[in-house]
This record gives C-alpha cells, structure tokens and sequence, in this order.
C-alpha cells in the first residue's frame, strides 16, 4: 500500500508547525524520508533545535540527501551553537563529499566542543576519496591523515576513540594508494594509541587493538 | 551519574597553568577561588605529584560552617578538594579518614563529594557511615527537605559509592533496596545501579533499562550512566536506542566494554564497538 507521498513544502510546513518534542520528531522523520534537496534548509534548522532525536531523523535526512545537502550545510554552520554544529559534521561526514574537509580539519583541530571533534575525526576518515582523480585523491588523504594524526593529543577520550576510528578507515579506503612511509605513520599512530601508558580510557586502547587487527598488523 | 553531562570545553589543552603552578596555587589559603581551580585541576589531570594528596587534605579541612552571610567560598575548595581526591585513586586513600569526617559534615554539598569520593577510593571503611546515613530509608534519608528540592541525604551519591565500594552484605543489600520504590526516579536509578554492582541481578538491570523510556531527559541520562557504570551489556541495544544525545550513549557504551569480564567474548566486546562507532 503506497499513498502518494506528501509534496516537500508541505513536509517542511508540518515540521514548522510542530509544538511539541515528539511532533518534531515525527515530522522530521517525515521530511527526512523523503529526501530532497528543497527539505535540507529545513532540516539544517531541525540540527539547532536541541532534539536529539529530531537531529538523528535530520542527519539520516541529510545523508540521503547527499551531494545536494552539501552546499546547504556549509553555509549555515552555526558558530554559537556546538550541538548543532556536531550533528552538521556529522551529517558532513555521513555523506563524504571532500567539499567539507576543510571544515572537518577545521573543527577537529579547533573545536570547543568534544562532539563536534570526535565526529569530525570519524568525518575524516570516510570521505569518499574514490572518486577523485588519482592526484588529488593522494593530497586530500594526506590532508585526512595530517588531521587525524594531530587528533591523537586531543584531550578528551572520545576524540581520541573517532581518531581511531578516522585512522581505520582511511586506511581500508586509501589501501594500496597510500605511500609506505604513510602508511607507517598511521599504523604506528594506532600503535602508540594502543599502548600507551598514560591512556586513561582503556576502551580507546581497546578500539586501536581492534583497528590494528582488522588492518593486518601484528600488536601485542 | 557524575559530572560531565553537560560538553565541557578542552581544559587539558587549553589550559596553560603546569602542575607547579596548580601546588602553588593551592597552597594559597587566602585566595579561595585560585584554590579552587587548582583542586580541580589536579584532580582532572590526575596528579601523581607527591605533594597533591597532602594538599588536597589540608584543603578539604579548610573549611567553615556554611554562613550565607560570609560566602560559600571556604566550602567550595573543600568540595573540589574532595572531588580531586576521588579521581587520584588509588594514591589518595591516606585521605580516606579526612573523607570519612567529611561525610559528617553538615554541608549536604559537601557530604555528597565525600560519598562519591569515598566510593572512587572503594573505601570498605566508608560502608558503615554510610549505611547509617541512609538507615531512616526512603521516608527518612530520602524525605525532602521542607522549603529546598534537596533531600535529608544526598542518597544518590550514597547509594551509588555502597554499589561502587563493593561490599554485597546483606545489611547494605538491605539498607539499599527500599531506595528502588523511592518517589524520586533518579533515586530508583541510582538504588538499582547499586543492587546491580552489588549482585548482579538481572531485574535490577531491567529496571534501569525500563527507566531509558523516561519522558524526562534527565532521568534517562541518569540511567544511561548507571547502566554504563554497572557495564551491563544486555543493555548494548537500549541504550543505542535511546531518545539522548549521543555524547552521553558513547559513556555509557564504554562503561560496557570496558567491564571487565571473561565470561564476555570477543565478539560481544566488537558489538559494544561498532555501536559506539555509529554514534560519533
């Protein structure tokens, strides 16, 4: 049984309309499953409205959206609000497009808030290098892994635990691209991460263990 | 639930004072506020500094009966000191006896720092004062205070340093229980958390994931941390299922991989990862 769905202008009225925690939720989940690119301004705002359930439907909205949300989501990164600001990085990072790297190199590098670095780290390490030509697929991912390497001294647990994840993943999407010596570098990055002494996160040395094992390297 | 709900911003990269700095600043009894920082910031960068312990100590003495009239100033170095001393675990058991006497203050404030503190340092000492500062239960320890939100006890701390220090007796078993049909939900919470560690009963690890579905926010991350403090990994789906911001979830999930368990496998401790992995 299939209803014909709802024009977009109508979606975006009823999430303007809605007055309550839940009503938003729902009429963002509504929005969000019609992804078009008309709905992104829209559920751009929804990442400012302090609704954690609201801002994942807007996030997944987004993500489905894809390239076209791109230009949308820069332009309205809110500087006052981190709680949005960290589901837009997000957002960013689920869809990949290397227009937000700086951005992510940006926000994990001088973020205030721990949210908003540790999904730039994870941004960092998915972005969709595959589609660009060869020369420009190796600067971007030496940009990711500069980025990410420096995000190993982050102060707070979960950035370093995104960093970790950020590495793993750039390394699986670069793979045979990667130059020896960077690739040494990020392994011996996840390796530091994984031994080191002064962690006080077990569960970060834990995730490096796991990134090492799935990447191959022996560690002990 | 312990601090840090709320985003903090990086102090331990943006802040510039060296732990020299943080001693010196702590030794100056005539500035308060300089006091207060430098507790703090021993406690956060966890010091192993020789002097950080005895300092501490001497800043939790510092303190007077509160006295609206002259400030709160005095007692809030001796919180922050109390504090500290619970994150320098294991070093800072030489100030488990100073703790113990600070559970006998008057400051509520300062007695739930103590308590906390006390549970951080599994102090099998803290266990008797503790039980008898709870021992009216609910209707006693736990009644409202006429004219303030606060209740007579800071139960919550209470209840929650009895489930950390450990000892499953049955007098704390007993003393702890009532607290589960407490009117208070983040009371309930922090009795079943207790019951939890202490026994590792499933129904109390039911309850806390039955209180996820609470419409307050608070109550559901109240019991987001309980549930990740008493690492209960049946609750790895409820927890990344729940209405809460993610910061708060991805705590809670350590609290779950990092509970130490053979009886867990290898591939349980991966699910608690790739959970937190969707949630950055």
């Amino acid at each position: 049984m299939t209803a014909s769905p709802l024009p977009v202008v109508e979606l975006v009225a009823a999430v303007r309309r809605a007055d309550s925690a839940l009503g938003l939720l729902q009429a963002t989940q509504d929005l969000a499953a019609a992804p078009h690119p008309d709905g992104a301004a829209c559920l751009v705002e929804v990442l400012g409205f302090n609704n954690p359930g609201a801002a994942v439907a807007a996030v997944d909205g987004l993500v489905a959206i894809g390239e076209p949300a791109v230009e949308t989501i820069l332009t309205n990164i809110d500087g006052h609000n981190y709680g949005a600001r960290a589901w837009a990085v997000r957002a960013l990072a689920g869809i990949g497009d290397v227009r937000g790297l700086p951005v992510l190199e940006d926000a994990l590098g001088k973020d205030i808030g721990p949210s908003v670095r540790r999904a730039a780290a994870r941004g960092l390490g998915q972005l969709r290098l595959a589609e660009l030509p060869e020369d420009e697929r190796r600067a971007t991912g030496h940009r990711c892994l500069q980025a990410l390497l420096a995000g190993c001294r982050d102060g707070e647990w979960v950035v370093r635990y995104a960093v970790v994840v950020g590495l793993e993943s750039l390394a699986q999407a670069l793979d045979a691209e990667m130059a020896a010596g960077q690739r040494q570098q990020l392994i011996e990055a996840l390796g530091a991460l994984h031994a080191d002494p002064e962690e006080e996160a077990p569960v970060v040395q834990l995730r490096a263990a796991l990134a090492l094992q799935r990447l191959g390297v022996p560690h002990g | 639930m312990d601090a840090g709900f709320s985003e903090q911003t990086r102090p331990a990269a943006g802040d510039p004072i060296t732990e020299e700095e943080a001693l010196r600043r702590l030794r100056l009894t005539d500035d308060p506020s300089a006091q207060y920082y430098a507790a703090w910031w021993l406690g956060r960068n966890r010091s192993t500094h020789p002097e950080a312990v005895p300092l501490l100590q001497e800043a939790l003495r510092q303190r007077r009966p509160r006295d609206p009239g002259a400030g709160v100033e005095e007692n809030a170095v001796a919180r922050n000191a109390a504090r500290a001393l619970g994150k320098l675990a294991p070093a800072a058991v030489q100030a488990i006896d100073d703790l113990l006497a600070t559970l006998e203050d008057e400051d509520h404030g300062l007695r739930e720092a103590a308590a906390r503190a006390l549970g951080e340092l599994r102090a099998e000492a803290a266990v008797e004062p503790l039980l008898r500062r709870l021992a009216g239960g609910p209707s006693v320890a736990g009644a409202q205070q006429p004219g303030t939100p606060r209740l007579q006890e800071p139960c919550e701390a209470l209840l929650e340093a009895l489930g950390q220090i450990g000892v499953a007796e049955p007098a704390v078993l007993a003393v702890v229980t009532p607290f589960v049909e407490h009117e208070r939900p983040l009371i309930r919470s922090a009795a079943c958390r207790a019951l939890l560690q202490l026994t590792g009963a499933p129904d109390w690890g039911q309850r806390l994931v039955a209180l996820l579905q609470h419409p307050q926010l608070q109550v559901r991350h109240a019991a987001l941390m309980d549930l990740g403090a008493a690492g209960w990994r049946p609750a790895l789906e409820p927890i990344a299922a729940t209405l809460a911001e993610n910061s708060l979830k991805l705590i809670a999930l350590r609290g779950l991989a990092e509970q130490p368990s053979a009886s867990h496998s290898e591939a349980a401790t991966v699910a608690v990862l790739d959970a937190m992995d969707a949630l950055l």
